[in-house]
């Protein structure tokens, strides 16, 4: 399936008293961001953003603090609304809905995961996740029986009737994340979720997490500020650079090709053995140095760290093979530039 | 540039050179031009003062202005130092007072006065005296009287010359006095003016620096408006009349133009009139209020008078049990035992019905007004002044226009109370609501709650300890009118109290008076040990 759950299409966000008058100027003018700062008072937030999410994928948007991502995210619910732009959920225009509509959208079909948590200290951690049920008016026996469902699959099975101050964070997060699933949403926003928690929490949760994530086919808005989770967690990436979108591609794509100077240095101190695939560095195999007969054979989808235990055996190059064909091959300068991350 | 290269290595690269501290020369030049630039005149004497002042390593570097001794506040209104100027005109005008009781101050005069008058009643009576001997009757009582009031003549004397000799010690210590802030004065000056010069540094536009004529002048006003007055009214045995009272009536008159007339009494009669017409118009209003009130008042007076005592009392010691548990219903049963046994049952019961009624009905409207409050800035600013004002105005001037427009008795009473418990169930209801985190109300709005139930949901329950403590501070306020209440004709123990003060009955004064103080414990412990439950859950 590749319909797309989430669209949007040249959002703004202008923050400031003269927002509207700022918008037309840089529609008609091309304002930069200082420009508009100095002539109206007002704080870009985010610039001309357009991406389409489709069905299952965790679309990572990844940028420093101030960066933007936060607000952008929250235009996907409308919890801010945009100064210029379309923003689309299951090709429905969000911003046309009036109050009543966009209730129910984001009680039915949009989770979001914060990242302090946000659970309500006086209720117990059963009526935290079932919350968003609550005010959809669903019967308290439905409620429960969902709430504890979902308990279950972020392993929180026997902590139902705890008060949240008396769980860890890590545990927090999970009522934070089982209450997003609770009204088995299509969209999952997760705002920095993972960022308040202690690195070793942190990897169990983003495992669990996607494995979550896969099992139950939800299409998910991953924020971060940290590189190596985005690329742990998403599908595609977004890096977001001062309220603008710099480059949208995979991981691979973002290491290999970064867009401009500011990605090539957060992309810098990446490893790239599991990320970087044959396809990616092999050669033609009409420039491959003699005959290939009986040199080793890796699939185009095999990783530097895959190649590396071929080529550590075998004088001659890798042959690259797609659907059982040769199709390139590696040699151990290709590889080796590779490891350095495809320079050339 | 790395610490262990040599000066010469440095030098050469034209990189920051690495000097000891010992080593560090006093750019004096450009000290001195900021020296300069803040005083402007008589400039070189500053630089050697402040260069002294900075190297000086005591507390008090060893200088002396000369001009600010001689010259004293004139110097310090000159310079703009005015901190100086104001303590040091005070101090010299209380020495210069001396010196001029002493010179010319008449210290006795009012005791000579007195001896002559004490001579002249002897005088009288001596000659009624001569007027009784030569009428055949016996002068001795008046022979006594005079003689007797002739002493007191003589001892006045006496004390006034005493006071008259003191006139001397009273010149030398005004001038002792006097000698020794001058000397502080110049001691003191530089360095507050060096404190002065390094604020200037700092905020060169709002600091005061250079020698200003503008500013000699008008320190010379301020000594002369001050000075010769102050210095005459306290030297001068009878001054003029006008200068001890503030001539009211004759301002009033030349005003008004009307002989038996003050701005005082037209603005009262007019005030009044006002009130007055208000009271009328708005009569329906009130009585509408008073009403009100009064329902409220009746329905709890019913519940804890009408029903029988037995059962009132059993209902509060229970209350008592189970939101503040044994300690505070044992504390209960006897402080009730003491009122019913004294007979204060049904005054008691009074009391507590007006002050319920008043607190019922301030949370009922404090409440809605500290949500709202708490989620508008701007209506909370607008607000904040007439609860600040609501809190600080004496009971006893609200008083009287409550008279006015809602009569007495207990409803008004009432009223006069919700004025004074009001504000703090408002202000923290609203600090509640502002304390509330914005991610969780957030959180609920992504979730598909609408405004309504983000209040309901988010916003009061985690408020809710702030606004009961308002609820209990709201209690206790209440309860600490019930005795100025009774001055308007409330009722209830407040009113045992007054009649008791009224007759100075110290007895059942002190007795009411422990009553009026167990009701408040009782309710103070039952509500706090109510909402420490609450909080603990």
């Amino acid at each position: 399936m590749t319909e797309e759950v989430v669209k949007l299409s040249n959002v703004w966000k202008i923050f400031g008293a003269r927002a509207e008058e700022a918008m037309s100027a840089v529609k008609s003018e091309g304002l930069t961001k200082p420009q508009v700062l100095e002539r109206f008072g007002c704080v870009v937030g985010v610039q001309d953003a357009s991406f389409e999410v489709p069905r299952g994928e965790i679309f990572c948007i990844m940028g420093l603090s101030g960066s933007g991502k936060s607000t952008l995210v929250r235009h996907v619910n409308r919890l801010i609304e945009p100064t210029s732009g379309r923003i689309e959920i299951l090709g429905r225009d969000i911003s046309a809905m009036n109050a009543r509509e966009l209730r129910k959208v984001r009680a039915q079909q949009i989770g979001m995961v914060f990242q302090h948590m946000a659970l309500m200290p006086h209720r117990s951690v059963r009526d935290n996740v079932a919350y968003p049920l609550e005010i959809r008016n669903v019967p308290k026996s439905k409620r429960w029986a969902v709430s504890d469902h979902v308990l279950g699959l972020v392993d929180l099975t026997g902590y139902e009737d705890r008060l949240p101050k008396e769980l860890s964070g890590g545990m927090q997060q999970r009522v934070g994340i089982a209450r997003a699933l609770a009204s088995d949403p299509e969209i999952l926003l997760m705002d920095e979720p993972f960022s308040a928690l202690d690195p070793l929490i942190r990897l169990q949760l983003q495992d669990q997490f996607k494995a979550l994530v896969a099992q139950l086919q939800k299409t998910t808005l991953f924020i971060t500020h940290d590189l190596d989770e985005a690329i742990r967690i998403g599908h595609r990436i977004a890096i977001m650079k001062d309220g603008i979108i710099v480059q949208i591609g995979t991981a691979e794509e973002i290491v290999m090709n970064p867009a401009d100077d500011y990605v090539r240095e957060f992309v810098q101190g990446i490893s790239k053995l599991k990320l970087v695939k044959a396809h990616s560095i092999m050669g033609p195999l009409d420039k491959a140095p003699g005959p290939l007969g009986d040199a080793p054979r890796a699939d185009a989808g095999a990783d530097l760290d895959q190649l590396i235990d071929l080529s550590a055996e075998t004088a001659s190059p890798v042959v690259i093979t797609a659907n059982g064909v040769d199709v390139g091959y590696v040699d151990k300068t290709r590889l080796l530039r590779g490891i350095q991350g495809g320079k050339q | 540039m790395s610490m262990t290269e040599t000066p010469d290595a440095a030098q050469m690269d034209n990189g920051p050179v690495v000097t000891a501290a010992s080593d560090i020369q006093v750019d004096h030049a450009a000290l001195d031009a900021s020296i300069e630039t803040f005083t402007q005149e008589n400039a070189g004497y500053y630089k050697r003062a402040f260069h002294r002042i900075h190297e000086s390593t005591s507390v008090f570097p060893n200088t002396f202005n000369v001009w600010a001794a001689l010259a004293g506040p004139f110097w310090a209104a000159a310079r703009g130092v005015w901190g100086m100027f104001w303590t040091f005109l005070i101090l010299e005008i209380i020495a210069w007072v001396q010196i001029g009781r002493g010179l010319w101050g008449n210290p006795g005069a009012s005791l000579l006065e007195q001896a002559e008058r004490q001579r002249a009643r002897a005088d009288e009576f001596l000659d009624r005296a001569e007027a009784a001997k030569a009428a055949g009757q016996d002068p001795d009582r008046f022979e006594k009287l005079a003689t007797n009031i002739g002493r007191a003549a003589d001892r006045s004397i006496e004390q006034a010359t005493a006071l008259n000799a003191d006139a001397l010690n009273i010149m030398l210590v005004g001038l002792g006095l006097l000698a020794a802030f001058k000397l502080i004065q110049g001691l003191y000056a530089n360095i507050a003016y060096e404190k002065q010069y390094s604020k200037w540094r700092i905020d060169a536009t709002s600091v005061e620096s250079g020698f200003n004529r503008r500013r000699a002048g008008i320190g010379a006003a301020l000594v002369a408006a001050i000075a010769p007055l102050t210095i005459y009214k306290f030297t001068v045995a009878s001054p003029l009349a006008v200068l001890n009272e503030f001539p009211e009536k004759p301002i009033s008159h030349s005003i008004l133009g009307v002989e038996n007339e003050t701005l005082f009494t037209r603005l009262a009669s007019w005030l009044e009139a006002k009130i007055d017409a208000a009271a009328v118009a708005g009569a329906d209003v009130f009585d509408g209020v008073t009403a009100g009130v009064r329902s409220v008042l009746d329905a709890l007076t019913l519940a804890l008078n009408g029903t029988p005592w037995p059962v009132v009392m059993t209902v509060i010691v229970v209350t008592a049990w189970r939101a503040a548990g044994p300690r505070v219903a044992i504390f209960t049963a006897a402080a009730l035992a003491y009122i019913a046994l004294l007979g204060y049952w049904e005054i008691a019961m009074e009391t507590v019905a007006l002050v319920g009624a008043a607190v019922l009905i301030c949370v009922v409207i404090g409440i809605p007004l500290g949500i709202w409050f708490g989620k508008s800035k701007r209506a909370y600013n607008a607000a904040e002044p007439i609860l600040d004002l609501m809190q600080t105005l004496p009971a006893f001037v609200y008083l009287i226009p409550i008279i006015a427009f809602f009569g007495t008795g207990n409803p008004p009473g009432i009223l006069a109370t919700i004025i004074f418990g009001m504000p703090p169930v408002i202000r923290l209801t609203a600090l509640g609501m502002r304390g509330v985190p914005e991610n969780i109300k957030e959180a609920a709005t992504a979730f598909g709650a609408s405004r309504g139930q983000v209040l309901r949901d988010v916003e009061i329950p985690l408020a809710l300890p702030s606004i009961m403590a308002g609820v209990n501070q709201t209690i206790l306020m209440c309860l600490s009118m019930v005795v100025i209440i009774s001055l308007i004709g409330g009722g209830g123990l407040g009113k045992t109290i007054l009649e008791s003060l009224q007759y100075a009955a110290k007895g059942p004064g002190l007795l009411g008076g422990f009553a009026i103080l167990f009701v408040a414990m009782v309710m103070d412990r039952i509500v706090q040990g109510a909402f420490r439950q609450d909080g603990g859950r």
